[in-house]
């Protein structure tokens, strides 16, 4: 029996179009996603091939996700046709059994889904054959790399899909409850999705992702690009529990479903209809007069029908329990994403408003647009559902009020949801225990961007359902829509005003409040809705009212719609349509200037290939810069007047000097002249570069004056990327925006895919670390060594403006603040300005003066900033040499970006990444404040007093040792537990970082620009190596580098410099880790197998470890090789203290030699766990079974 | 009032022509539309009701064109469709207030009063607060009228209204409709001819698309009085008889069919019988079948 339903069902799909048709969907969509860039799920980057094993396998996996939706289609109604054709009453009384009938239906809609599935292998598979692909980014093809994904991942995830989908469909007999189950999925995942952030959480998000996207990216996190090329993730660890663990839910769901089915015709849900009783046999109403009414169709009597009707579909939504579970869902999101907050380094922030307000749009944002978009659907069809429609489209009602009434039902959800959301962000910060609710944010934010979100795509999707006239080709057209309005930018139509819903409020910032945004996203927003409205008006006219609906009647009937009022509804929002797209227009490409990407792309290009020849041309360097700035935050302008001193430093002299303006279109150079006659003898406009020619040719050794006047003036808004440099409150800018000398390396492309759509070659990130002109300039650029500095700023009267240097004199002229500066000694040519309205803290270390210019409310951390300039200059001045300037000055400023920067006794500190972070357990968070502060402060030492030179392995230079300077700051003010955690993240992001890598992952003494490496690898190596030789010595190699190069003019140091001084303090027995540490990339493989222990006496315990040692050398790609083990690493013993903590009471460096050893260790104290390298000071990307409990060892006998 | 149609055409997209050259004059009273499932009676009701375009061709109701004004007739239109459902979670009083507010009766005392006197009207006060999810199809079918009778229509469309109902219900569905005012246009289509029979004054015949009778039911069966003859035979004759005579019926009566067949002088070996209203609608019906039947065969 159970063979003929197996068949008959194959046959039935057999013949179905649907088979098809989803077999098409997913066969093109990933064929499509392969060969163009139509369509992208996942992808490859850099140097991983774009059919590598990894990419192949995320992809397969990406779309066996949304392949849940189809699932539920394919095996939801595998019985439930049984039910919707009312065929169960035949089929029932057949002598069939149940057991048969179920695994046939089961088995045959599976197969049928599985074949659906090969559609993803298929098309990789073919895709990687079609002629058009760059063959240099593709693998030999090779199939077991397309099935391996499809059998371990693709075929168990619809396998899962599948079986709970067919329970639920079965056991309810109800079509609603497989879309809500699909959505539930949806929620699991993004779920453990989010939950994957904090690193604790990894292995449980790796166990409860359904569908194995996260289990395989846990596997795979930190591999490199060459393991991505070549390995399959294998079928073990996480992956395999999470496959077993979901395969097994998959056939508990098939005994629920064989227990909780029955053959009964008759439903015997849990929730039963009541009947009505009907005493119709005892009443006589043949008395019963109907009563004359007035009917009063007018304008009044529609507003109450709008009215009663907008509510009834508004508290028929809210009533459905599918609804009311997306709420749910969306809510428990919320809540859980609320439990870690802006984390960095897993150290929350306060839970301000605009935090919060985030959180809300960034956790229930999907479900608002499931809900816009499923819900227009179900009211547009509400009547059509349950077959009423006849009744009501004879109703006495204009044709617009039904649809309006179910916009505005919709619109009093949305209004109740947000308000709800609202509660929620309250009772969030209640439960931090912060009570500054900033309400006008709330509303301010939610009520607008999200609002407008909700208004357009709402009015869109009545659109689509009534033009589509089919609910579920509604939704798949929705869905396409999207994919549309994503691909209209691939074929250049990617201005804002092609592209659905844009325009943004953009940041909040506490400082800077809505900023310019409100302006350019309220112009979008209502052009938008223009376009919307308009596109309601055309639902209006084309609304199906009465039995027909094909487009010629609905043209039809929707004819005799077009009335006056209608008419002018639809002119009316056309005006504002393409009224308010004039305007945009206007602002964006005319008033400023617009360029697509291709064709800013181009304009870099042809930079590089007009003017590199350039490049290396001697020029003057500037000695002074003295300049007046006028900044105008009420209007985000500025004007900046004054004049630099170039000196020819070369042998030769120089007769032309070339000058880069600003490329910034809103940059207007008023006037630029020498002291000495000097003509423009060559321009290129479009690069805004000039070559002027000196009469008189400036003779080695001589100095120009150069005066210029700029002013930069912001007008209207444009498209995308708006200044948010020079802005109303909390300006912040460097000396980039003025003019500088010769060619600009940094405006040429980076990007190597780029570089070749623009027909240049790979470029090198940086120059050799030996290449004599990168020797002679500074990491700041060739532009200058030291210079003189002097700068008076004015600014609005309620703001401070700040430059490096003193202060020499503070006034107030014309209801305008000045402020003037002038730095005592040479300085770097790096100089920022900042103004806003700030409060002040000061405070004294010796004789230097400490203030924080900061957002009044900010306060939270002043503290902690203060004690980390003072430990920070006083570690520093006692271990390398005594600061450099009276002064420390940090200044905050808006979150519109994160980080913070160090400049002549000034450092801007981003609003976003301190200023409220919320530091609660010194014991546990990671006070990143005090460290970004320390960090901030050791640059006015590294980079500062000592600049190095602009190639390979600079930022080791200035970064890698501020990194460590900080480092040791915190290790004498925090207890170890916090070092360690701290070193935990940085491992983390330094292994996710290089398996990342777009180009080569280099040594840290080659590092080119790469955070990963001289952040966080340095971090680790420095920690290593003041582990190994003691922090005196690396503090004596620090202090004779600085002796060597502080305030030097060129030639500058190389991280070569540095590594003698290094190399001069080691131990020969202990060279080897430089060699380890800086001029390779190696990785250790660390793993205690056994650990037991034995009580010898009292007091006496007996450690025994079995312990597997690796060690490895990594090539640029991440491919590595195993080298012999003969290094000094620790072993450790831990106990327990009083708290119940753990206490190591044994750490000692063994050298090991050999991969496999036993260790025998003798410990005072009862031994609890110990393991090798347990405080991570090596590099391995196992860290976590480098310690193991210790079992008592048990009897021989 | 009157309800003039004339020359009525309508094809649907997929080809069937559902109404050709559709003629009537409905006067205010009982109006019964007879004819068999998918002769078009609905596509007619569904027209007039402002429910779907005509090709050609035009209908007045007093002064309005139906097929343009639509506002106009749905103002003073109580239509009760063949098929229709209701929202599950709704109970009767709150819908039917709904329903009142759409169509037009804006005063809450009046609505308050018409709602619950078509409630007990329609025997459905007792069940007023229970969910229309749980009525039976009695029931829903009587709310279905109640709705249509909201507002005091003036026009009053009732597409095959007893289908599915038991006899008893059936009775007293009529009965409801035969107290329905006589200042008020009723139609009601039907494939029962006892439900023509019971309660129209006037009628017409329709079948593929064509009004093949129209006039008093009485009149009908004048015109056929006497041509009508019922014979029983057995049941391997039948295809005999068929070939030879106007078959209009074949019943069985205890396992012999008795065959009335229509004819103008009496044929050998049958009886007279009275004509009844059945007789000329099959008789109708047949006649507008035949040449199909034998261009088929």
């Amino acid at each position: 029996m159970f063979k003929e339903i197996f068949k008959f069902e194959l046959q039935y799909r057999k013949k179905r179009a649907a088979t098809y048709i989803y077999f098409g969907i997913i066969f093109l969509m990933c064929f499509l996603a392969v060969t163009t860039d139509v369509v992208r799920i996942g992808g490859a980057v850099g140097q991983v091939k774009q059919n590598s094993p990894m990419v192949i396998t995320q992809m397969s996996l990406i779309v066996s996700v949304f392949m849940c939706l189809i699932s539920s289609a394919v095996m939801g109604v595998a019985v439930l046709r049984d039910f919707e054709h009312n065929t169960e009453a035949i089929l029932f009384s057949t002598p069939m059994k149940k057991f048969d009938y179920l695994l046939g239906r089961f088995l045959g809609s599976f197969v049928i889904l599985v074949f659906i599935g090969c559609g993803i292998w298929i098309a990789f598979f073919l895709g990687d054959f079609m002629w058009w692909r760059d063959k240099e980014k593709l693998l030999p093809a090779n199939l077991w790399n397309y099935l391996h994904p499809f059998f371990v991942f693709v075929v168990p995830n619809l396998f899962f899909s599948g079986a709970v989908l067919f329970m639920s469909g079965t056991l309810s007999r109800k079509s609603i409850v497989i879309y809500t189950q699909g959505i539930l999925l949806l929620v699991l995942y993004i779920a453990s999705q989010n939950m994957l952030r904090t690193l604790d959480q990894k292995t449980i998000a790796a166990m409860i992702d359904p569908f194995g996207l996260r289990a395989f990216n846990l596997e795979t996190q930190y591999w490199t690009p060459s393991e991505k090329n070549t390995m399959l993730v294998p079928l073990q660890g996480y992956v395999l529990y999470n496959r077993l663990l979901f395969v097994g839910l998959g056939i508990v769901a098939l005994v629920v479903t064989y227990f909780g089915f029955s053959f009964n015709v008759v439903r015997n849900s849990l929730i039963r209809r009541k009947a009505a009783p009907d005493d119709a046999r005892y009443i006589k109403p043949d008395n019963v007069r109907i009563p004359v009414v007035t009917q009063v169709i007018d304008l009044k009597t529609n507003v109450q029908q709008l009215i009663k009707l907008s509510w009834f579909y508004c508290v028929s939504v809210a009533k459905e329990i599918p609804f009311i579970g997306i709420i749910i869902s969306g809510l428990l999101l919320l809540f859980l994403n609320a439990l870690n907050m802006n984390e960095l380094y897993g150290t929350s922030s306060y839970p301000t408003t605009y935090s919060v307000v985030s959180l809300i749009s960034g956790s229930f944002n999907l479900f608002f647009l499931i809900v816009a978009v499923f819900y227009t659907g179900e009211l547009v069809w509400k009547e059509r559902s349950v077959r009423i429609n006849l009744i009501i489209d004879t109703m006495p009602i204009p044709d617009f009020i039904s649809l309006i009434a179910k916009f505005i039902g919709l619109i009093i959800i949305y209004v109740g949801l947000i308000f709800l959301l609202i509660v929620c962000g309250v009772f969030i910060q209640i439960s931090y225990g912060y009570y500054n609710f900033e309400f006008p944010i709330y509303f301010g934010s939610l009520y607008s961007e999200t609002f407008a979100f909700l208004i357009l795509y709402s009015l869109l999707s009545i659109f689509i359902q009534v033009m589509v006239n089919s609910k579920f080709i509604g939704y798949a057209v929705s869905v396409l829509f999207f994919i549309v309005v994503g691909v209209l930018g691939e074929v250049g139509l990617e201005h804002a005003l092609f592209q659905f819903g844009s325009g943004t409020l953009d940041t909040f910032s506490d400082m800077n409040s809505y900023g310019h945004f409100v302006a350019p996203f309220s112009w979008f927003q209502v052009y938008w809705l223009g376009f919307t409205a308009l596109l309601f008006g055309m639902a209006v006219v084309f609304s199906s009212r009465g039995s027909e609906s094909d487009m010629a009647m609905r043209w039809k009937s929707g004819k005799l719609r077009l009335n006056r009022q209608l008419i002018t509804y639809l002119l009316a929002f056309g005006v504002v349509f393409i009224s308010s797209g004039f305007y945009i227009f206007y602002n964006t490409n005319v008033l400023n200037e617009y360029r697509s990407k291709k064709q800013s792309q181009k304009v870099q290009a042809d930079y590089e290939k007009t003017l590199k020849k350039f490049k290396f041309l001697p020029q003057p360097k500037i000695v002074e810069s003295n300049l007046k700035i006028d900044i105008y935050p009420e209007n985000r302008d500025f004007v900046a007047e004054g004049y630099f001193y170039l000196k020819n430093k070369s042998n030769g002299s120089i007769k032309d000097i070339h000058i880069q303006y600003n490329s910034n279109k809103q940059n207007i150079i008023d006037y630029l002249k020498f002291d000495r006659k000097a003509t423009i003898r060559e321009h290129f406009d479009e690069f805004e570069y000039y070559i002027y020619e000196l009469e008189e040719p400036l003779k080695a050794g001589d100095s120009v004056k150069m005066s210029f006047k700029q002013s930069f003036i912001t007008k209207g808004f444009v498209e995308k990327g708006s200044n948010k440099s020079i802005i109303f409150n909390g300006t912040f800018f460097n000396n980039q925006y003025f003019p500088s000398i010769g060619y600009n390396e940094g405006f040429e492309l980076g990007d190597d895919d780029d570089r070749k759509k623009n027909d240049l070659k790979e470029k090198e990130r940086m120059m050799e670390r030996d290449d004599p002109r990168g020797l002679a300039m500074s990491l700041f650029g060739d532009d200058a060594d030291h210079i003189r500095f002097q700068m008076t700023i004015g600014t609005a009267i309620d703001q401070i403006a700040i430059a490096p240097g003193y202060l020499q004199k503070e006034w107030k002229e014309n209801g305008r603040s000045y402020y003037e500066y002038k730095m005592d000694a040479p300085m770097c040519n790096f100089y920022s300005i900042v103004s806003a309205k700030y409060a002040v803290k000061r405070d004294k270390w010796n004789d230097v003066n400490l203030e924080i210019y900061y957002h009044p409310g900010h306060e939270y951390n002043l503290d902690k900033m203060m004690d980390g300039m003072k430990d920070a200059l006083s570690y520093y001045s006692r271990n390398f040499d005594p600061y450099q300037y009276r002064q420390v000055r940090i200044m905050e400023f808006p979150r519109y970006s994160t980080f913070a920067q160090s400049f002549a006794n000034t450092i801007p500190f981003s609003e976003g990444i301190g200023f409220i972070a919320k530091i609660d357990d010194p014991e546990k968070d990671i006070d990143y404040v005090y460290y970004v502060t320390a960090h901030e402060v050791a640059h006015q030492w590294w980079g500062h007093q000592v600049m190095e030179a602009g190639v390979k392995g600079n930022a080791m230079l200035s970064e890698s040792m501020s990194q460590y300077s900080a480092l040791m700051v915190m290790k004498h003010k925090f207890p170890p537990e916090i070092i360690e955690r701290y070193l935990k993240y940085e491992l983390d992001r330094y292994l996710a970082g290089r398996s990342t890598e777009q180009k080569k992952e280099q040594p840290l003494q080659f590092v080119e620009s790469q955070g990963y490496i001289h952040y966080r690898k340095a971090s680790l190596v420095f920690f290593a190596l003041q582990d190994y030789i003691g922090e005196d010595s690396v503090n004596a190699a620090f202090r004779r580098h600085l002796a060597n190069w502080k305030f030097k003019d060129a030639p500058y140091p190389t991280s070569a410099d540095l590594l003698k001084e290094i190399k001069r303090v080691t131990p020969d027995s202990l060279q080897y880790i430089i060699h380890d540490m800086f001029e390779t990339i190696t990785l250790f493989e660390n793993k205690t197998t056994e650990a037991v222990f034995e009580e010898k006496g009292k007091d006496e315990f007996e450690v025994t470890l079995k312990i597997s040692s690796e060690k490895m050398r990594a090539d640029s790609t991440g491919m590595e090789t195993l080298i012999p083990v003969n290094d000094w690493i620790d072993i450790g013993v831990y106990g327990k203290d009083e708290k119940g903590k753990d206490k190591l009471i044994y750490l000692k460096k063994h050298r090991i030699t050999e991969k496999e050893h036993t260790y025998t260790i003798v410990v005072k104290e009862k031994p609890r766990k110990a393991g090798i390298d347990p405080l991570h000071k090596l590099i391995d990307r196992h860290s976590d079974d480098n310690t193991k409990s210790l079992v008592k060892k048990s009897d021989p006998t | 009032m009157q309800l003039i149609i004339e020359n009525l055409n309508k094809t649907y997209s997929n080809g069937v022509q559902a109404l050709k050259n559709v003629s009537l004059t409905i006067n205010q009273g009982m109006f019964g539309l007879l004819g068999p499932n998918g002769a078009g009676k609905s596509s007619l009701m569904r027209t007039i009701a402002t429910l779907q375009e005509a090709d050609s061709g035009s209908i007045q109701l007093g002064g309005i064109d139906v097929l343009t004004q639509k506002e106009e007739v749905r103002k003073t239109l109580g239509y009760l469709p063949q098929e229709f459902g209701v929202y599950p979670r709704v109970n009767a009083i709150t819908l039917l207030d709904h329903l009142a507010v759409l169509k037009g009766v804006a005063d809450k005392k009046q609505r308050k009063e018409v709602v619950e006197a078509l409630l007990h009207k329609t025997n459905l006060w007792a069940a007023r607060e229970k969910n229309l999810g749980g009525y039976s199809g009695g029931m829903k079918q009587r709310f279905g009228i109640a709705q249509a009778l909201l507002a005091n229509p003036k026009l009053i469309i009732v597409d095959e209204p007893t289908a599915g109902l038991d006899p008893a219900e059936r009775n007293r569905f009529l009965n409801l409709l035969s107290e329905l005012g006589e200042n008020t246009i009723v139609i009601l289509s039907t494939h029962i001819v006892d439900d023509v029979k019971e309660l129209c004054t006037d009628m017409a015949i329709i079948n593929k698309g064509e009004v093949l009778y129209k006039g008093s039911p009485l009149d009908a069966i004048d015109e056929v009085q006497g041509k009508v003859w019922s014979k029983r035979i057995a049941k391997a004759e039948l295809d005999e008889y068929r070939k030879n005579f106007n078959i209009i019926s074949e019943r069985l009566i205890a396992g012999m069919p008795e065959i009335h067949i229509f004819h103008e002088g009496q044929p050998g070996g049958f009886t007279s019988v009275p004509a009844d209203l059945e007789d000329v609608y099959f008789t109708n019906i047949f006649k507008s079948n035949r040449p199909i039947a034998e261009v088929t065969a």
